[in-house]
């Protein structure tokens, strides 16, 4: 296996161990989510149309971007708390890599934090979510977790320099959710939020989800919305990997990291 | 010691004769204070330091909290980039071969921190291994190896979370091998340690250096300094002071003698009061036992004991003797005394 994918899978492993070894985990990823699929339902209650589907995938995202927000901003976090970012960053592999697989492993969980809202709003509150097409359904859930990690990887950045980043993360949970369309369709926001919602890789993803969850037949719509989310998650790994060289360099020079 | 340790470098070396070699290594940095009216003042944690560490070689680097160690430690491990002054590290420049250089040393910091604890200890070593880069067919065995080594495979599968502090702390010197480092760095390996975990620690060090290894290690305890190093770099306000052999620091204190109290009620307005005595040329105070102890550095040996009393006339004196100078009193010297 390539050292860069033997990082990868190593910090994701360590990161799976951990989430075993410490079952809180079941609040914000069972817990949470049922709260969330009640208060959605509760409020599209009597709207026609699909809006039982934007409740509950609505919900999923809401979850799993929390969920993947706050546990990339962490890991720099844990480390500290730990007491091992020191030798994480001694050693010679990039720190950028072992934050991805961390990231990885914490899209995984919030996959089932997807799964938990599905569930529940089939079992609990019986809403008909007939998927037209579960292959591509789940391919698609999959590759926005990957973006929603992604994104994460940018914001884990800001922990490398300062744990007030924390603040900052906490305050963009709700924004982002809301400007990409988790909820309800972004053609109800204002206008000059749209910009900022395309470049967000989740507005593409829970989009291509909505799609090929009610019709069986793949469209080029789709596929679109999959291009465009893929190149944007490349392009916040090529960011994140810029902004993490950055601040590496700011913080042996400054000493902030062994500091803080 | 449980099982003989077979390591074997699998990475080379660039050519240097010699392991580490400091130049002029200054650290400044920039402390930002208050929040409305912020203020920028500049520290400097070491200043002109130069040093050179040949292979093989357990060099001691001693000094007060505070004093540079930790700051030096982490330039030579690039963890931080100098101000000014250069380095090399196995042959290697630690601002222009940082990854090379991290993949040849290891870094063993004390204390009960710095362990994945709610996973086992072969976990902890495989996930460093890979982080080291360290082959997949080679980890098994030499994980294995370095924890039999450090008496610990019978608890291998156990979490960290269950170990005392002596088994933490040998698993902090196992994963510090984990790459087979040519020069390993030791921050502190035995504080907080019991004195009979700390010798085995202690000893155990000593084997690594009988197997070819070269060793950084800072201490707080000059006796362990004494046993342990080939040569020690006494370092305070980010200055080496002095830089010699065990021996040849002690040298620094042939011309005196040590006035040692035992007693009680000694307060810190005494032990001052002797700072101001001509001949005391350093003073140290443990005043928190019931059995206080006072070391005065004197030429004047026994001739200052009926001082001693009179400053000490509100406390209770249960002994005092006059001894010969040790590497600690050597230490006091150079780090406290060097004024006078």
């Amino acid at each position: 296996m390539p050292k860069t994918l033997r990082v990868l899978y190593s910090a994701f492993r360590m990161a799976m161990l951990h989430w075993i070894a410490d079952p809180q985990w079941v609040i914000p990823n069972v817990i949470a989510p049922f709260i969330y699929t009640f208060v959605a339902l509760t409020l599209f209650k009597e709207a026609r149309g699909p809006f039982g589907l934007y409740a509950v995938l609505g919900g999923g995202m809401m979850g799993m971007w929390g969920n993947t927000l706050y546990s990339s901003g962490f890991a720099i976090e844990f480390e500290k708390w730990q007491g091992t970012l020191e030798e994480v960053l001694a050693a010679p592999s990039n720190l950028l890599h072992v934050i991805a697989g961390k990231s990885i492993s914490n899209a995984l969980f919030g996959l089932t934090n997807m799964v938990a809202i599905l569930l529940i709003a089939s079992l609990v509150f019986r809403v008909p979510l007939g998927v037209a097409n579960p292959i591509l359904f789940a391919f698609s859930i999959i590759l926005t977790l990957l973006s929603v990690s992604a994104l994460g990887l940018i914001f884990a950045s800001a922990f490398v320099l300062t744990r007030s980043a924390q603040v900052f993360t906490n305050g963009l949970e709700t924004p982002i959710y809301i400007i990409s369309g988790s909820m309800f369709p972004i053609a109800l926001l204002p206008f000059w939020v749209h910009p900022v919602s395309y470049i967000l890789g989740p507005t593409w993803g829970i989009e291509a989800i909505r799609i090929i969850a009610g019709q069986e037949s793949v469209s080029l719509t789709f596929w679109l919305n999959i291009g465009v989310m893929l190149f944007i998650t490349l392009a916040y790994v090529a960011i994140a990997a810029f902004l993490f060289k950055k601040v590496e360099t700011k913080s042996r020079r400054d000493g902030t990291l062994v500091q803080a | 010691m449980v099982a003989a340790l077979e390591l074997s470098s699998q990475l080379g070396q660039a050519s240097s004769d010699k392991a580490i070699v400091a130049e002029h290594l200054c650290k400044v940095f920039n402390v930002t204070k208050g929040v409305l009216r912020r203020t920028k003042n500049q520290v400097m944690a070491v200043k002109d330091v130069s040093f050179e560490i040949g292979y093989g070689e357990l060099f001691g680097l001693v000094g007060p909290n505070g004093a540079g160690k930790t700051t030096t430690i982490k330039m030579l491990t690039t963890m931080l980039i100098p101000t000014s002054g250069t380095a090399t590290v196995l042959g290697y420049d630690i601002q222009k071969d940082v990854t090379k250089i991290r993949e040849r040393i290891g870094i063993v910091l004390g204390g009960e921190r710095g362990l994945y604890t709610r996973v086992n200890a072969i976990d902890n070593m495989r996930y460093f291994a890979d982080l080291y880069g360290v082959p997949v067919n080679i980890q098994k065995k030499r994980i294995r190896e370095l924890l039999q080594f450090m008496g610990l495979w019978d608890r291998a599968r156990d979490r960290v979370e269950t170990y005392s502090k002596g088994m933490k702390q040998r698993l902090h010197l196992a994963r510090g091998l984990v790459n087979d480092p040519q020069l390993i760095f030791m921050d502190e390996p035995t504080i907080g340690l019991d004195p009979e975990i700390a010798k085995e620690t202690r000893t155990m060090i000593k084997e690594l250096v009988e197997k070819g290894k070269t060793i950084l290690l800072t201490t707080h305890y000059m006796f362990e300094a004494d046993e342990l190093c080939k040569r020690v770099a006494i370092i305070r306000n980010g200055e080496i002071v002095a830089l010699d052999t065990p021996s040849g620091l002690k040298k620094y204190v042939m011309d005196t003698s040590v006035v040692e109290v035992e007693g009680f009620g000694i307060t810190e307005n005494e032990v001052a009061r002797f700072k101001e005595v001509s001949e005391v040329l350093a003073v140290s105070a443990d005043l928190s036992e019931n059995k206080q102890v006072l070391k005065i550095q004197t030429p004047k040996g026994s001739e200052i004991i009926s001082e001693v009393q009179e400053i000490l006339k509100n406390s209770r004196i249960y002994d005092i003797k006059i001894k010969e100078p040790t590497l600690e009193d050597a230490y006091l010297r150079l780090v406290e005394g060097s004024a006078k």
